[in-house]
């Protein structure tokens, strides 16, 4: 009867999917510590560790397949040092125009239509462009980080326009700002907005409230793990976002954000 | 005779229609652009991308079969629709064919929301496992989701066959049928040309 329910728990536990991943994810970071470990005693690198102990592959598949990809395809591939990365190249807006008509001209709209996306693809990208330089170059004492500045757009007009700059100290504090022209956000923060009474609270600590910002309707939330987030739509169909990690409070955070000019953004999207 | 010259005339107007709205906004494109008017310039590529759709969206129209079996279809329930300022905006068009109880429809659509999970479903088998009221199936070499519908009062089964391409989805779904007429009205759509003109 003892072994018959011992079975049974077996059974039930091994069938349980998520118990079986979680039992998988305790292994490999259990076998990936005691690889770190002895790696230390060692004195082994990664890539050392990869070519001499042959039966670390099989446990780090993931490490290894991301790391240095000589699980991936069988063993002995070199992992890709150099290279340079892809040539930046943003579509060419006139010539895509050019294409654009010829194709139309000719009934071929399906070619047509991929020069006209790829025209809003190049045109997207400059006002991404021109938006970042009228950033500021620090706010709140935190420098703009360039490096780190990116637009991406899909290429379809008003559905996918991204643009996100980063402004961080020596330590540990950083202002994340993303600008977004993107219809599933906004569906997503108007139901928040239409709800005021989705207001969180939890042990008596607020992490969610509708707040102004500069007189646009905002939302704003706080997390113990990434710090203060305000969201701020604007016009039709853009929206601000802040993310604020390792701020003092709300009102430090708040200061920051208002060194932004949402009125500019608004009118360089072409907003009402 | 007089009939002939009216519908070329009617036909000629509405092309020349179509491309003298293409030429404005391109016009409009061109002049925002070059004026570093970036907002403009993209607004009136949107435009251009809607016009555009709409001429696909007829294109295809002309390709879709008018008859399913015995059922002819509706030429005034046609829709089509060219708007690409949406989410899921692009091309969208719809046939409808017989009358109650027995019907079928077409649906093509651009950017469909469910494109990625069909092609999870027809690329990895193991998903759909289990649900007897669906399976993949080929048509004239496409792959397909094939799914049955049980009518709650008559019993009558629907079946529904959604065939994507690249980022286009063909639906076809016919009420009071059987596995082998869907797929004998299927093979009555030009699926390689439709794929052609809709990518």
């Amino acid at each position: 009867m003892r072994i018959f329910s011992i079975l049974v728990s077996v059974m039930l536990l091994s069938s349980g999917h998520t118990f079986g991943q979680f039992l998988n994810k305790l292994k490999q970071k259990a076998e990936q510590k005691a690889e770190r470990a002895l790696d230390k005693k060692l004195g082994l690198g990664q890539d050392q560790n990869n070519n001499n102990t042959g039966n670390n592959q099989s446990t780090g598949g993931n490490s290894g397949a991301t790391e240095g990809g000589s699980t991936r395809y069988g063993k002995g591939n070199p992992s890709n040092s150099g290279g340079g990365g892809l040539v930046s190249s943003p579509p060419d807006v006139g010539q895509n125009l050019l294409d654009a008509e010829t194709a139309y001209k000719k009934g071929t709209f399906g070619d047509a239509r991929y020069s006209v996306q790829q025209a809003i693809l190049g045109v997207e990208l400059e006002i991404g462009n021109q938006l970042l330089k009228s950033l500021p170059d620090a706010i709140a004492g935190l420098k703009k980080d360039e490096t780190q500045d990116e637009v991406s757009s899909n290429g379809y007009g008003w559905a996918g326009l991204t643009i996100l700059r980063k402004y961080r100290d020596d330590k540990d504090k950083q202002l994340m700002f993303t600008i977004a022209n993107n219809a599933v956000w906004m569906a997503s923060i108007n139901a928040y907005m239409s709800m005021g009474g989705m207001a969180q609270q939890t042990n008596g600590q607020q992490n969610w409230k509708q707040i102004k910002y500069k007189g646009n309707k905002a939302i704003i939330e706080y997390s113990e793990s990434s710090g203060y987030k305000l969201s701020v739509p604007i016009g039709q169909s853009s929206l601000l976002v802040f993310e604020g990690v390792n701020f003092k409070n709300e009102p430090d955070f708040m200061k920051a954000a208002n060194e932004i000019d949402p009125d500019s953004i608004k009118k360089q999207l072409g907003e009402q | 005779m007089k009939k002939t010259f009216i519908t070329i005339g009617f036909f000629f107007a509405v092309v020349t229609g179509f491309s003298q709205e293409f030429d404005k906004s391109l016009t409009s494109a061109r002049t925002a652009y070059a004026s570093k008017d970036f907002s403009n310039a993209r607004f009136a590529m949107t435009q251009m991308l809607g016009i555009l759709d709409e001429a696909i969206a007829k294109e295809i129209l002309k390709l879709l079969p008018t008859k399913l079996g015995a059922m002819d279809y509706k030429p005034k329930e046609d829709q089509l629709t060219g708007g690409s300022t949406g989410y899921a905006g692009g091309l969208f068009v719809n046939r409808f064919f017989g009358n109650d109880p027995k019907t079928a429809s077409i649906e093509i659509v651009n950017n469909s929301p469910f494109i990625t999970s069909i092609n999870a479903f027809l690329n990895m088998p193991m998903i759909g496992m289990g649900d007897s009221d669906q399976k993949s199936v080929k048509v004239q070499g496409y792959k397909g989701i094939l799914r049955k519908q049980v009518g709650a009062d008559d019993n009558k089964l629907t079946y529904e066959l959604q065939i994507p391409f690249n980022n286009t989805l063909l639906t076809l779904k016919v009420s009071d049928t059987t596995e082998s007429e869907i797929t004998q009205f299927a093979n009555a759509i030009p699926l390689s040309k439709l794929a052609n003109v809709a990518q």
